[in-house]
């Protein structure tokens, strides 16, 4: 017996994980979930490990099928969740049912959402990551029909005492909306840039229809560069905010060409950059200026958040005996895709 | 023990995420050995929380993970790292663990192989021929592995100008693509955009994902385009693009 996941309604849906860090080394961009937290989010709460693969849907609605029976997270941009046509809580555990159709319909507020596996899927890896790379062609993007091998299988879920929810775990949810405040700090090239640099934060900036997961171009009011001197290629950290022309910031995000010669005027934080992931066409993005201390504080807090809610799961996993004997049971590997 | 044979180097901020190290000694050519040394150091060291190191011309990117290492104590350990390079400089110097490898890569020039060789030619005052001649004359030394999908980025022909980026970038350059701008040098391993200006194309495969690494080359590492004709393409086409020497393996340089 061999269990699979058909993907009945692909939208715009990849396989990925939190990405390539060997890639850069490379010249490949690390790639993977753009909205870090939302996907290890969505594995921690299917008692997965952080980099597990998920699959991660863009504004388009989705749906898929299995012939087991699963345990599954839906997190990221609010949306409606259906599992065999029963509206389901996202940021939660599910049960899903043998032959059930999971559908995610709606995205709205946010961009992207993630869905994690109990046991996750197979997906081919490339240096160790199954995360999409467009510009070389490697990775999973879902199609009708789509079969997706799975290599575990939970039993339903129910709370044997009372009929209330087995979850209620109230994790704090990333700020997602039409006005967002994304955190950033100074760039290493920010000096070229003279007192023009400060209208970053002077007024918001409109996110372009042609924003992607290379980076996102932003429309407002533009610092400009004092030299035109031209920079040797250098490698950019994902985050940062450039100037390339006369019409436009860009913001590159997790997609990005590891090197360039454009001027670093800032950097997006770690959680600016899940901010961003969310970031619809329309909406309007304000910097905040931060340090790189403060930064790393920020993050790290919102790591503990995630490692908290990591324990808490494993606990009420345990008590209900999934992630051991006889929770859920170990499949016979799919045959390759 | 003295620390003033370390390189010279500035260290900055970019992100919580990256600091970026630039070589800044008056010879590019030490810088580039700094940086690519530097990157090489981090890659063996293999510590808690780093995620790797970017090098191309006189700067690395040093990537890492902020729940695990701050950018204060990356920076420590950057200059850690720099002070074992300059009192181990004669050691090390020029050697890596694989030696070098030599590349030729045979080119079809101009026409629909390299629709901007005519306006390259023009732009720098010279025939065809002569800017064939000049990209093929000499041997380039790989600097670094650009994007789009680990590029080998060289300095350029001895051309007489630099050569300008295009004014609209093309949407697609086909892999195998050769290319120049400015003072470089350039082929695409995979189809992506690209501004620079193209004057030809080979036929062997640069980039294969069933291969690890993914390319053949690394910094360091020499290339020679060999001019062929347009009707010979095809007879190259589905093969790799391989290393003239063999790789010798040289000892390990302890660190």
């Amino acid at each position: 017996m061999k269990g699979r996941i058909v993907v009945e309604q692909p939208g715009n849906s990849v396989v990925t994980d939190l990405g390539r860090f060997r890639g850069p080394r490379f010249g490949l961009p690390v790639n993977g979930a753009l909205d870090q937290f939302s996907a290890r989010a969505a594995n921690i709460l299917t008692g997965n490990p952080d980099n597990a693969p998920v699959l991660e849907v863009t504004a388009l609605d989705f749906r898929m099928r299995a012939d087991q029976d699963l345990l599954i997270s839906v997190t990221g941009a609010p949306l409606t969740l259906t599992v065999g046509g029963r509206e389901q809580p996202q940021w939660e555990p599910v049960s899903v049912r043998a032959g059930e159709a999971v559908a995610i319909r709606g995205i709205h507020t946010g961009l992207r959402a993630y869905l994690a596996i109990h046991g996750s899927v197979d997906a081919p890896l490339l240096m160790g990551s199954c995360a999409p790379d467009t510009v070389v062609g490697f990775g999973l993007k879902l199609a009708e029909g789509t079969v997706l091998g799975i290599r575990r299988s939970v039993a339903p879920l129910r709370q044997p005492y009372f009929d209330i929810p087995l979850f209620r775990l109230g994790l704090e949810r990333p700020a997602m909306g039409s006005e967002l405040v994304v955190d950033v700090t100074d760039g290493p090239d920010v000096a070229e840039f003279g007192d023009s640099a400060s209208l970053l934060f002077a007024s918001g900036y409109t996110v372009s229809g042609r924003s992607n997961h290379i980076g996102l171009r932003l429309g407002g009011q533009l610092p400009e560069r004092m030299s035109s001197a031209e920079v040797l290629s250098r490698g950019v950290p994902v985050g940062a905010v450039e100037v390339p022309n006369r019409e436009e910031l860009l913001v590159l995000h997790r997609g990005r060409g590891v090197t360039a010669g454009y001027p670093v005027l800032a950097v997006a934080t770690s959680l600016g950059l899940d901010v961003l992931a969310q970031a619809r066409p329309g909406d309007v993005v304000r910097f905040r200026k931060t340090t790189v201390a403060e930064a790393t504080l920020a993050y790290r807090a919102s790591m503990r958040q995630l490692e908290s809610l990591r324990t808490t799961v494993n606990t009420v996993f345990k008590l209900l005996g999934v992630g051991d004997e006889p929770g859920w049971r170990e499949l016979p590997p799919a045959i390759a895709i | 023990m003295s620390t003033n044979t370390a390189p010279a180097v500035e260290i900055h901020e970019s992100g919580d995420s990256a600091v970026r190290v630039v070589a800044v000694s008056a010879d590019p050519e030490r810088n580039w050995e700094t940086v690519h040394r530097l990157a090489g150091w981090l890659d063996t060291c293999d510590a808690e929380g780093l995620h790797g190191a970017v090098p191309t011309y006189d700067s690395v990117l040093v990537e890492f993970d902020p729940a695990v290492v701050s950018a204060k104590q990356l920076r420590a350990f950057v200059v850690l790292g720099l002070r074992q390079l300059g009192l181990r400089q004669l050691d090390l110097a020029g050697s890596s663990a694989r030696g070098s490898l030599e590349f030729e890569v045979p080119v079809a020039y101009g026409g629909d192989f390299g629709p901007d060789l005519e306006k390259v030619a023009e732009q720098q005052g010279i025939t065809v021929a002569e800017v064939i001649a000049l990209h093929s004359a000499k041997s380039y030394t790989i600097r670094c592995m650009g994007a789009p999908a680990g590029s080998p980025m060289m300095d350029g022909p001895d051309f007489p100008l630099p050569v300008p980026r295009l004014e609209d970038p093309r949407l697609s350059v086909p892999a195998g693509a050769i290319a120049v701008a400015g003072r470089q040098a350039v082929i695409a391993p995979a189809t992506a955009p690209g501004g620079w200006c193209v004057i030809g194309q080979t036929p062997l495969t640069v980039l294969d994902l069933g291969r690890d690494p993914l390319v053949p080359y690394r910094p360091g590492d020499t290339l020679r385009f060999r001019p062929i004709s347009h009707g010979e393409f095809d007879g190259y086409v589905g093969s790799h693009l391989e290393a003239l020497n063999p790789a010798t393996l040289l000892p390990e340089v302890a660190l």
